[in-house]
């Protein structure tokens, strides 16, 4: 990292006395300003307004404490996500903006959708702030009235769980939807196969289902799960994201066994085995680089269970001026970083807008379906 | 025909034009001033830009992103293709608000160019200059006469106070009212 040159400390100090120490974790004079601004903001609203002396005292210490590298979201206490203010706190990841961007993105491609389910149901996995779901829930219900929607976030941490439930109510109330839309919240492992023994403290995903009498079938699944491989995060992540976060939303948990890269990506199979499990419709999955991307494209393609898997950049919504344009027959869409694995099967291409693949002839369904059905079949010819 | 009087006060019952159901319950939105409105000049209708005109653009940091790095800008650029005017906002945290800001202050640029003194902000200004400069001279006026008035008690007094005993007092009483009146006047 470049050091600051003295004639900008300068410059600053001339501008404000609290500016020099906001331009060590800004950098930039500007984004130095905006922070100052925003801080003084803050302190002016929180403390009260008549006492000049206490609301001084107060900017002063966010400043440092900003000094320090603690991020603004925790100083302020909240995060803009899409058009949501979302409430954070020190033990949950702080929601970032190319987050919204690809979620925002997913929703409005969903809601103009000609047939959507009665009931669309919204699956996020390692939730967090729980600031998917409301997202998604934000700009569906901004122009689909006519669909109910159920969301579900599950996460390891009592705290996220917590914070999230806080930011449901919080949302709703602000808002004041008026559909019959359902969000609930749920501690629970995701990395936990449910066919092993249960031993851990934690509930697994399944257990967490039945327990709280959700529904076992889901049509979407977004996660935003731990992704950051140890070398990663010594080497890539900034300070203050080492130092402030919690490290549990940002690398997967240690194995042994594993490699660096695999441990970066010990998530993935166990999200597409319970995409799998829950019948989704359309899988969305954060991932860190395009790197991370061809390697859980390449999973998904494998569990050949989806249509379509495509690649998703930083923004979605903006054309593509970057290469690749493909990558290993993959789609890749938008500006930025790769940042997002999308998968879809069945009605999930209608959803997005894609093309419904044409599936080879296959025995028929009802060989299959768990329903009861009244017409003799002789044993043999029924499969299980 | 009612009393003139009446006619200033609101309608009790809502006009069913103007009423609407909120929550299950009637509102009128009748103001509670029958002065006032509709008297304001009509606008221009606003600039509408169309998406196609514009370039948007987001100011991001290089390096990665994501998980890794916890961004607090959320600049919006946009560039008016037509023109080549360039909007910068980072007015706020919240990006979709920068990107409403960033159109509106847009739009207000480009209608200033094509409209000249015809444009919603020339207007606005306008009408604000005037207001103000009514009032200066309202204000003025006011502690003209004021200070008219006070001369004009002073004097009077003057004169009884040769009569009487406490004279002096009136006087310096005299001396420091003007003072007031002007640092209030400022």
């Amino acid at each position: 990292m470049p050091r600051i040159s003295n004639a900008l400390i300068r410059h600053a100090r001339s501008i404000d006395k609290l500016l020099p120490p906001l331009l060590r974790p800004c950098r930039e004079l500007r984004a130095a300003q905006n922070e100052l601004r925003w801080l003084r903001e803050h302190a002016a609203k929180v403390a009260s307004t008549r006492n000049a002396k206490v609301r001084d005292t107060l900017l002063r210490n966010l400043v440092l404490e900003r000094a320090k590298g603690k991020p603004l979201q925790y100083l302020l206490g909240s995060e803009y996500f899409g058009d949501l203010q979302i409430t954070c706190r020190p033990g949950v990841l702080i929601p970032r903006q190319e987050t919204a961007a690809s979620v925002a993105y997913l929703a409005r491609l969903v809601r103009q959708a000609e047939e959507l389910p009665p009931e669309l149901r919204v699956l996020d996995l390692c939730t967090g702030t729980g600031c998917i779901p409301l997202l998604f829930h934000d700009e569906l219900a901004a122009t689909r009235k006519d669909v109910r929607s159920r969301y579900l976030g599950i996460d390891i941490s009592r705290d996220a769980v917590h914070l999230a439930h806080y930011n449901l109510q919080k949302v709703w109330r602000q808002k004041a939807y008026a559909d019959k839309s359902v969000t609930a919240f749920v501690q629970a492992d995701v990395l936990i196969d449910p066919f092993d023994d249960q031993n851990a403290g934690m509930p697994c995903f399944k257990a967490a289902l039945n327990h709280y009498r959700q529904p076992p079938f889901w049509d979407i699944l977004i996660s935003n799960p731990p992704y950051i491989s140890p070398s990663g995060y010594w080497s890539t992540t900034t300070r203050s994201v080492r130092l402030f976060e919690p490290e549990l939303a940002l690398l997967p948990p240690p194995n042994p066994d594993a490699s660096d890269t695999e441990r970066g990506d010990v998530f993935y199979p166990r999200l597409l085995s319970i995409a799998q499990h829950v019948e989704a419709k359309v899988v969305l999955l954060e991932v860190a680089d395009l790197d991370q991307a061809h390697r859980v494209a390449r999973l998904a393609q494998d569990a050949d269970f989806f249509d379509g898997i495509e690649v998703w950049r930083d923004w979605p919504d903006q054309p593509n001026d970057a290469e690749p344009v493909e990558l290993d027959g993959f789609p890749v869409i938008g500006q930025g970083n790769g940042r997002y694995v999308l998968c879809w099967r069945a009605q999930g291409a209608p959803w997005l807008g894609k093309d419904v693949v044409a599936k080879a002839e296959t025995e028929p369904l009802s060989h299959y379906s768990l329903q009861p059905t009244f017409i003799y079949r002789p044993p043999s010819k029924i499969p299980l | 025909m009612p009393p003139t009087t009446l006619l200033r006060l609101p309608s009790l019952r809502p006009a069913s034009a103007s009423s609407v159901i909120r929550n299950g319950l009637p509102v009128c939105l009748r103001a509670f001033t029958t002065t006032g409105i509709g008297l304001a000049k009509q606008l221009p209708p606003r600039r509408v830009i169309l998406d196609s005109e514009i370039e948007e653009s987001f100011l991001k940091g290089s390096g990665p992103g994501g998980q890794k790095i916890n961004k607090t800008s959320s600049a919006v650029q946009l560039k008016h293709l037509p023109t080549g005017i360039v909007i910068k906002c980072q007015e706020s945290r919240s990006r979709s608000y920068n990107r409403k800001a960033a159109r509106r202050i847009l739009g207000e640029r480009i209608e200033e160019i094509e409209l000249g003194e015809q444009s919603r902000t020339a207007i606005k200004a306008r009408e604000k200059s005037k207001k103000k400069a009514s009032a200066e001279k309202k204000k003025r006026r006011k502690y003209k006469e004021l200070a008219e008035a006070k001369a004009r008690e002073d004097v009077e007094e003057d004169v009884e106070g040769e009569v009487e005993e406490g004279a002096i007092e009136h006087e310096v009483q005299a001396e420091r009212l003007p003072a007031e009146e002007g640092s209030k006047g400022g």
